[in-house]
């Protein structure tokens, strides 16, 4: 079974990065600072992790502490997954 | 004058020029970096009339070098962070460029272009600059000569670069900060890149007026902006249609209480009178400017004065302080009311041209007068109503479909963040129109509620044959749906 950072990496990298090749980045690798997203494909992540977990993400949410890394979003995800 | 001394000829010292979340820059220290990169340019031989790059995203470092640039009668090319290295580099070939000034974030993206080119690394380690003297030259200067090369959004086969002289930038600078009554009070949430005729305005006009800057790179994730701009009491945030619909429909934007701002500015192409009408009733205490321009203007043509958006709602409003702007017919005579005709325009901000491209710039430009592009209508008061980009109507049926207007409708949708509205051939129609829409979270409309949705509003010949919801737009660096992609687009994007 694949995990939450497992499945994030493929997903970005397919949808976002657009390559065959994985993610090329570690779990700890800051989206923004290396140019990985912009508000298009924060939006597509957003969508991406409402409907692989079921949860609904709140506008207020969408902060770099939950989402700007593979780290901060498993460990959102794990939480959200959690409270349901 | 100097474009670089006009522009930070009013500077008081202990006013901050630029906000960060990390650091903040007063004018004291902003004009000591510019003076030390001046030295630096010639240092490296670099002589007026020379291009010099500049490629970063927002920051005190970037307006220092392209001030230092246009001190020294050199010519700014700004760059698209968004480029790849290919097309930085054919870009900065196109524009026989001599240097380049580039993030230290970018070195790593843009190394191979480092190789070709001398350069300078822009960091924070410029905040240690010492005290050097900004030396203001008495000398008048030949306006008419380029300050700037700004490359279009447009999308050609080769790349476009608008000549910008510095009588353009200084009387549009001044016409803006009239009409908007900017002060030394300002401070400007600044999310638009410099690189953008409408980011480098908010810079010229901000430091004209010794205001501050405060910069945010983080619009991917709204709630930082929002958060930085309530704790530094921003009274002005300036953005283009996609800022404001993910403002307004995907970030806390309409709850939070933002006391401090006054002024919002909205540019860079249509704001549908659904979200335009969401935008005032959020923040009421502030003034909404409706504008239009676009780069072979400088930056600005026409505004909106905020006590008329209801009676003249949708309108882009009258020329600015110092243009005139009239809309024909293709003979070039005036349009009566009822009809569609091209908006031309007239003034000092107006571009020489294209770079190296005389037939583009005999088309655009003729005798002074800008052609540019947008369809218009104009009511008894002489208020101009655009109705789309010449290239941007649908032929169906043998009707002249404005995508414009499908696109508002579409938009009256609440769960409707954005739509895009292209023709694409079709034997029987001529043009067969195909929206894109991107909805917001968690909602459950289905394209037959927005087929339903057009019918009850749009005549027989405007109804979409497809809908495609979608999860973005395709955009380009300016923030602008890049219509001719969508067109190309087969199935769901």
């Amino acid at each position: 079974m694949q995990t939450i950072q497992e499945k994030l990496r493929i997903f970005i990298a397919q949808n976002i990065l657009f390559s065959q090749n994985g993610f090329p980045y570690d779990d700890e690798t800051s989206f923004l600072e290396n140019g990985i997203v912009d508000s298009a494909s924060v939006i597509e992540l957003v969508l991406f992790i409402e409907e692989q977990y079921g949860i609904s993400v709140k506008d207020s949410e969408v902060v770099p502490q939950n989402f700007d890394s593979i780290q901060n979003l498993s460990r959102y995800i794990t939480r959200k997954t959690q409270d349901v | 004058m100097n474009t670089s001394d006009y522009l930070l000829a009013n500077a008081k010292d202990g006013v901050l020029a630029f906000v960060t979340k990390d650091f903040s820059v007063t004018y004291l220290l902003f004009k000591s970096i510019c003076a030390s990169l001046v030295i630096e340019l010639k240092n490296r031989n670099i002589r007026s009339g020379d291009r010099v790059a500049i490629l970063g995203k927002n920051s005190p470092f970037w307006a220092a070098a392209y001030l230092a640039i246009l001190k020294i009668n050199a010519i700014a090319v700004p760059l698209s962070t968004m480029l790849s290295a290919d097309n930085c580099e054919r870009n900065l070939t196109f524009v026989d460029c001599k240097f380049l000034f580039v993030d230290k974030s970018l070195y790593a993206k843009y190394s191979g272009i480092c190789q070709k080119i001398e350069y300078f690394c822009l960091d924070n380690s410029l905040l240690q600059t010492e005290n050097v003297q900004w030396k203001f030259s008495g000398s008048a200067m030949k306006v008419n000569r380029d300050a700037a090369l700004l490359f279009t959004s447009g999308t050609t086969a080769r790349p476009r670069a608008v000549r910008i002289t510095h009588r353009n930038i200084q009387a549009n600078t001044e016409s803006i900060i009239q009409y908007l009554d900017l002060s030394a009070a300002e401070r400007l949430m600044t999310v638009l890149p410099f690189f953008y005729c409408y980011g480098t305005s908010l810079l010229h006009t901000h430091l004209r007026v010794s205001g501050t800057l405060v910069i945010s790179n983080t619009f991917a994730y709204p709630e930082t902006v929002l958060d930085l701009m309530e704790a530094t009491n921003c009274t002005g945030f300036a953005g283009v249609p996609s800022t404001y619909q993910a403002l307004l429909r995907n970030s806390t934007f309409p709850r939070r209480k933002l006391p401090y701002l006054k002024k919002i500015q909205q540019a860079g192409g249509k704001l549908y009178n659904e979200l335009l009408k969401e935008l005032i009733n959020s923040h009421p205490l502030a003034k909404v400017y409706v504008m239009y321009g676009q780069t072979e203007a400088t930056a600005r043509l026409s505004y909106l004065p905020p006590e008329l958006l209801s009676s003249k709602l949708g309108s882009i409003g009258k020329g600015i302080p110092g243009v005139t702007l009239s809309v024909v017919r293709e003979s070039g005579e005036p349009i009566q009311t009822g009809e569609i005709g091209e908006i031309v325009a007239i003034g000092d901000n107006i571009s020489p041209g294209y770079l190296n491209d005389p037939d583009a710039s005999r088309e655009k430009f003729s005798n002074g007068l800008l052609f540019t592009g947008d369809m218009a209508t104009v009511d008894e008061d002489g208020y101009i109503y655009i109705v789309d980009r010449k290239s941007d109507f649908i032929k169906s049926y043998g009707h002249r479909v404005s995508s414009y207007e499908i696109e508002a409708c579409v938009l009256q949708i609440p769960d409707v963040i954005a739509a895009a509205a292209v023709g694409v051939p079709d034997e029987y129609a001529g043009e067969m129109i195909k929206v894109f829409v991107v909805l917001r979270n968690n909602s459950i409309l289905k394209t037959e509620n927005i087929l339903e949705h057009c019918r009850s509003h749009l005549a027989r010949y405007m109804l979409p044959k497809e809908i495609t919801i979608a999860t973005t737009l395709p955009m380009n660096a300016h923030g602008k749906v890049i219509k001719s992609e969508l067109k190309k687009m087969g199935g769901p994007y």
